[in-house]
């Protein structure tokens, strides 16, 4: 068995999987299947400073070979996740390390949930800054799709916190290098990427779109190609780690990403179609290092022969 | 025993409704009515991967089987329709929550089409009453096996091919000055108007009972956030909120139905 530790700069993981926000809830709805700390680090869904309805329905559809989803950040708001008891005080106790994923509507909201759960940190390793969900109209994709913007959102969120930030990048922009070295100017400690590519599919019966919100964000073993390619242009254009992600199913997928330069990854879609899908893709990535006979999983990041 | 998920049998009811029985155990010892499993058709493919989700008709938990009842609408329940026994699927359950009508009221089961599948495992508590709706006699099915259960079944069809013509809503306040002294707990599963319609004559009529009430499903688990309701919320300001069908249903109590819009 190989070491499968790794270090992210300002934090370290015990694996280099982690879940990808959104498609793991907030631990809880897992935690029945297996002991969530066996992960690399739970990843949850997005929180604002106030509860959200999210869009309407349908929101998701499948297509081949993947979903879309325009989920449009359903959440409880920070202070019930902090204080709620299938939240943050469920994480605390079950010994997951925990990354929160934020977003906001104004710049100034974004700055000001990272500061309520800094003000709490206890048991958060992280805050992943969300400036690419494709499905909001306000914050999400504007600020991770406008160079400015998205610089704006995480030098205000690195003045409101001394957390470890991790950026999560969208896809849907002409290099994606560019945003992710506005994040590492503006104090962001790592990058993940990526988010769902915007997407759209019709019912050519009702001649109308699937999902209510007309788009959606596109995810699954089709974006996998794309997202690698991303994150091998990035490794090469910043020097903070990056979480590689984007239809990672199996662990030989996830190899493929630590390969093109991320030091750690995250598994989302896959959770869908197997809850035990995280699990796998750490034994997967184990049993890779030992076939090659690699003692540690850092000694294959960024390791293209 | 088969390993779990192994397909037992795989019959064609009439049309385009099928009874699918699996090998599962632990599915078929906890199982309960209202409740569904989550059914990835075929794992070795990634052109669609995601599993679909079937109410739980009957079990037998001494042969640690589990059957589900599907109409064939699209390529998932296609690809489910072709398998022949032997055939493994990889099948998590039993999810989300279940029907719960008091020991001293009379169980009602108000179906729309294969909804009737839905509350099937109702028959083994009292004897109680269906009332099902379907669009013409072509779309009635279970009932047979309701009637040997002891269930007084009642039917309505839009086109008046099967029972009365009308809606299975209209059944409802006949069965109440039928039987008028009786205690009744309405258990309903079908498509989402007709229980809209239902919760408001339900209400009206001050009878309780709990609606099965879902929408297009992903994860099946409560992390997803596809497959939410509305259910009344005092505490939000629109009076409202999204609920997850898969986790905090499919079952909601009649109370907590939102008949809103």
């Amino acid at each position: 068995m190989a070491d499968l530790s790794v270090d992210l700069g300002k934090f370290q993981l015990k694996n280099p999987v982690m879940t990808a926000s959104g498609t793991f809830g907030y631990g809880f709805e897992y935690s029945r299947y297996y002991d969530i700390s066996r992960l690399g680090a739970v990843v949850v869904k997005g929180i604002r400073m106030t509860p959200s309805h999210g869009n309407p329905t349908p929101r998701v559809a499948e297509v081949t070979g993947g979903m879309l989803n325009a989920i449009g950040l359903q959440g409880p708001g920070v202070e019930k996740f902090l204080h709620g008891k299938d939240y943050m005080p469920f994480l605390r106790k079950s010994g997951a390390t925990v990354i929160v994923n934020i977003w906001g509507t104004t710049v100034a909201e974004y700055a000001e949930v990272a500061s309520r759960l800094g003000a709490e940190r206890e048991g958060i390793t992280a805050l992943e800054i969300n400036i690419s969900c494709p499905n909001v109209k306000a914050g999400g994709a504007a600020f991770g799709t406008d160079l400015k913007l998205a610089a704006q959102v995480v030098s205000a969120v690195r003045k409101a916190t001394t957390l470890p930030l991790i950026t999560k990048l969208s896809p849907n922009v002409t290099r994606i290098s560019d945003f992710a070295r506005a994040a590492e100017e503006n104090g962001s400690d790592a990058v993940s990427l990526i988010n769902t590519l915007s997407a759209m599919c019709i019912d050519i019966e009702t001649r109308r779109p699937v999902l209510a919100n007309k788009t959606g964000g596109l995810s699954g073993p089709a974006v996998k190609p794309v997202a690698l390619r991303m994150v091998y242009e990035t490794a090469q254009a910043v020097r903070i780690p990056i979480i590689g992600m984007g239809g990672i199913m199996t662990g030989n997928d996830a190899v493929e990403f630590l390969l093109a330069g991320a030091s750690a990854v995250a598994v989302g879609t896959a959770n869908f179609v197997d809850p035990f899908a995280p699990l796998k893709v750490i034994d997967g990535i184990d049993a890779y290092l030992d076939r090659h006979g690699f003692k540690s999983v850092r000694d294959i990041v960024g390791a293209l022969a | 025993m088969d390993t779990p998920g192994t397909m037992i049998g795989n019959v064609n009811l009439k049309g385009d409704y099928y009874a699918a029985a699996f090998c599962a155990p632990e599915i078929a010892a906890k199982a309960r009515a209202g409740q569904f499993v989550h059914v990835r058709i075929d794992d070795t493919r990634n052109d669609w991967i995601l599993r679909r989700p079937f109410s739980i008709c009957d079990t037998d938990p001494e042969k640690g089987t589990v059957t589900i009842v599907y109409k064939v609408v699209g390529k998932g329940t296609a690809a489910l329709s072709g398998l022949r026994p032997g055939s493994i699927c990889d099948i998590m359950g039993p999810l989300g929550s279940c029907f719960t009508p008091p020991p001293d009221a009379t169980p009602v089961a108000v179906c729309g089409g294969y909804g009737a599948a839905a509350t099937f495992m109702l028959t083994r508590g009292k004897k109680g009453v269906l009332l099902l709706g379907a669009r013409s006699e072509a779309d009635v099915i279970l009932t047979d096996k309701y009637e040997k259960a002891g269930f007084d079944v009642r039917i309505a069809t839009n086109d008046g091919s099967a029972g009365t013509r009308g809606f299975v809503t209209e059944l409802v306040p006949r069965l109440l000055s039928e039987r008028p002294e009786e205690k009744f707990f309405f258990c309903a599963c079908g498509p989402h108007p007709m229980l809209m319609a239902l919760a408001r004559l339900l209400r009206e009529l001050g009878q309780s009972g709990q609606l099965s009430i879902d929408h297009r499903m992903c994860c099946g688990v409560g992390s997803c956030f596809a497959c939410v309701v509305k259910v009344n919320d005092p505490g939000s300001a629109d009076g409202w909120r999204y609920a997850r069908s898969c986790a905090e249903g499919p079952v909601f109590n009649l109370e907590d139905v939102y008949t809103g819009d």
